[in-house]
């Protein structure tokens, strides 16, 4: 799975998590540009992403995520 | 020393001349000049407070600079414990012993079990849940690889006891305030200006709101049995308005200070009134708490108990309003308020969804105005807990105020604990000031008036100047933050 397809899956992991048909993630995407994106969705969205990509991040992962890039390289580096 | 003491502007004044006379290429010496303020700042309350303050500091610095250079996972483990040990340490014993100690005893009595422990003669230092906080936040920073370690120990220690924010915050965080120390400052005479005028602003606050509810609202909290539902209902609604007032008022004038030295510090309030949930609210009210719990506490705390999913969310949440409660101080009462906070923020979490659709089918501004006066009821409620002695008091004032009594209004019950000059006070200085904040709401405080005309502006200047020195109480009150 490359970046791209990674990033459309993530798209609609967001959209379902946060209830927002609107957003249209980009690598350098934070939770400022998104307003639904707060901290307690943020877990949210890292327990959907764990269990839709199948994956599992550690905790140090997790609090260095500064944007949807990071995320995305996170996953990659582990397919 | 307080803010709002005849020494302070002394203080300020020769700090300040003598800081700006200072070279800006020697930047080190004004430091070292703030660092002498902030340890005779501090010690004018007590001098045995200096050695905790310094004593924290230290491992701090010490424990940082040894994570900067050792990349061994146990190390590493060891050093981040120490400091936590340590602050943590320092805080539980200063702030928790005694609560503790009755707590347990209280639990034991009622297995019928009798115990008999003197309360340790303890003196809680002032400002001691805001320092360890903010010096907590480094060694955590440093560990995490969030941050370098300080190489220079007056710096580190100027951050820790920074005289504008040690006792009552806004609690900074190293990222943010040690830099500042490490490069020169520039004398901005706009800067300093605005600096003023929120001092200005948070004096305005203090003294002739905050201030003059105190004794009012003591008056209603202590005779509470004697008193109708209605004054009951003005008594909490005056409290949350002083609280507000006081502590956003120090506040102001503690990042307004800290600009007339070339700092800026972060904001401390935004608006918390104008917040249509409580979970705004909380993002609005002491944020620098409220961003140090979310980063330090409810995060980590969250993904450990991710794999619970939504359960495990809400436990981090309910744990973290916990603490914030007790934060506040060693009461049953500020348990309660946080664990009142945490169901409300629950609540709030999982009906998203159901009050986004409900918002989508009513008028807009219907609905911002039914939320509006929802949080601030809700609050105001919650007010209770905060200001009562225990629980017991919380729960008597709380059913003393339900009852349908509460609409018999009569102006007799209400002269009868404020005179007709008060009354007066409160109807023109709390409007005017929620007016000027409603006004200023995306600004970084009430009284950022850069843009008005020059006459506006004199008006302004002049109402609040006459006001605070002909109704300023004599005997000026302690911040209420400052017991946490």
């Amino acid at each position: 799975m490359d970046k791209a397809e990674i990033l459309k899956k993530l798209n609609d992991i967001f959209i379902n998590t946060l209830d927002n048909a609107d957003i249209v993630l980009k690598m350098e995407t934070t939770a400022a540009d998104i307003e639904e994106w707060d901290s307690l969705r943020h877990i949210m969205l890292v327990v959907e992403i764990e269990k839709t990509m199948k994956t599992k991040f550690t905790s140090k992962e997790i609090t260095k995520f500064k944007n949807v890039g990071d995320i995305v390289n996170s996953i990659e580096a582990k397919k | 020393m307080l803010f709002n003491s005849v020494e302070f502007p002394i203080f300020l004044l020769v700090v300040l001349f003598t800081y700006w006379l200072i070279p800006k290429k020697w930047f080190q010496w004004q430091n070292a000049l703030i660092l002498g303020a902030s340890y005779f700042f501090y010690g004018w309350w007590n001098w045995q407070f200096l050695a905790l303050i310094f004593f924290s500091s230290a491992t701090d610095f010490i424990v940082a600079n040894k994570l900067g250079k050792t990349t061994k996972d146990k190390t590493r483990t060891l050093l981040i414990w120490t400091s936590l040990v340590v602050n943590l340490g320092i805080l539980v014993y200063f702030k928790y012993s005694n609560f503790f100690i009755e707590s347990f005893v209280d639990l034991m009595q009622t297995v019928g079990l009798n115990f008999n422990f003197a309360s340790l003669n303890i003196i809680l230092p002032v400002g001691i849940s805001f320092y360890t906080f903010q010096t907590l936040s480094y060694t955590i920073d440093v560990y995490r690889g969030d941050m370098e370690p300080s190489k220079n120990p007056i710096n580190f220690f100027a951050y820790v006891s920074f005289f504008p924010q040690l006792v009552a915050g806004p609690i900074e965080r190293a990222s943010d305030l040690v830099p500042q120390f490490e490069k020169a400052r520039k004398f901005n005479t706009e800067l300093g200006a605005d600096g003023l005028r929120q001092i200005i602003w948070g004096l305005f606050k203090k003294v002739l709101i905050a201030d003059n509810l105190a004794p009012i609202v003591e008056k209603v909290f202590d005779g509470y049995e004697t008193m109708p539902p209605i004054i009951l209902f003005i008594g909490v609604t005056l409290f949350s308005i002083q609280i507000y007032c006081d502590f956003s008022g120090y506040s102001d004038i503690a990042i307004g200070t800290a600009r007339l030295f070339g700092f800026e510090l972060n904001q401390n309030f935004r608006f918390p009134f104008f917040s249509k949930n409580v979970t705004e609210f909380w993002r609005r009210w002491h944020i620098s708490l409220s961003n140090w719990l979310r980063d330090y506490l409810f995060i980590p705390l969250s993904i450990q108990f991710r794999s619970l999913g939504i359960k495990g969310i809400i436990l981090a949440m309910m744990l973290t309003f916990i603490l914030c409660g007790l934060w506040h101080g060693a009461r049953w009462t500020f348990i309660v308020f946080g664990f009142w906070q945490g169901v409300i923020l629950t609540y709030e979490f999982l009906s998203a969804k159901k009050r986004g659709k409900i918002k989508k089918r009513m008028n807009k501004n219907l609905y911002n105005a039914i939320s509006l006066i929802l949080t601030f009821v809700f609050w105001k409620t919650s007010m209770i807990l905060f200001r009562a002695d225990n629980l017991h008091h919380a729960w008597a004032y709380f059913s003393s105020l339900i009852s349908f009594d509460l609409f018999q209004f009569s102006m007799k019950d209400i002269l009868a604990v404020m005179d007709p000059l008060d009354l007066l006070k409160f109807l023109i200085f709390i409007p005017f000031m929620l007016l000027m904040e409603i006004l200023q709401r995306e600004k970084l405080h009430g009284l950022e008036i850069t843009n008005y005309k020059w006459y506006t502006k004199l008006i302004l200047y002049s109402i609040i100047a006459i006001s605070i020195l002909l109704f300023t109480p004599i005997e000026s009150a302690d911040f209420i933050y400052f017991q946490f």
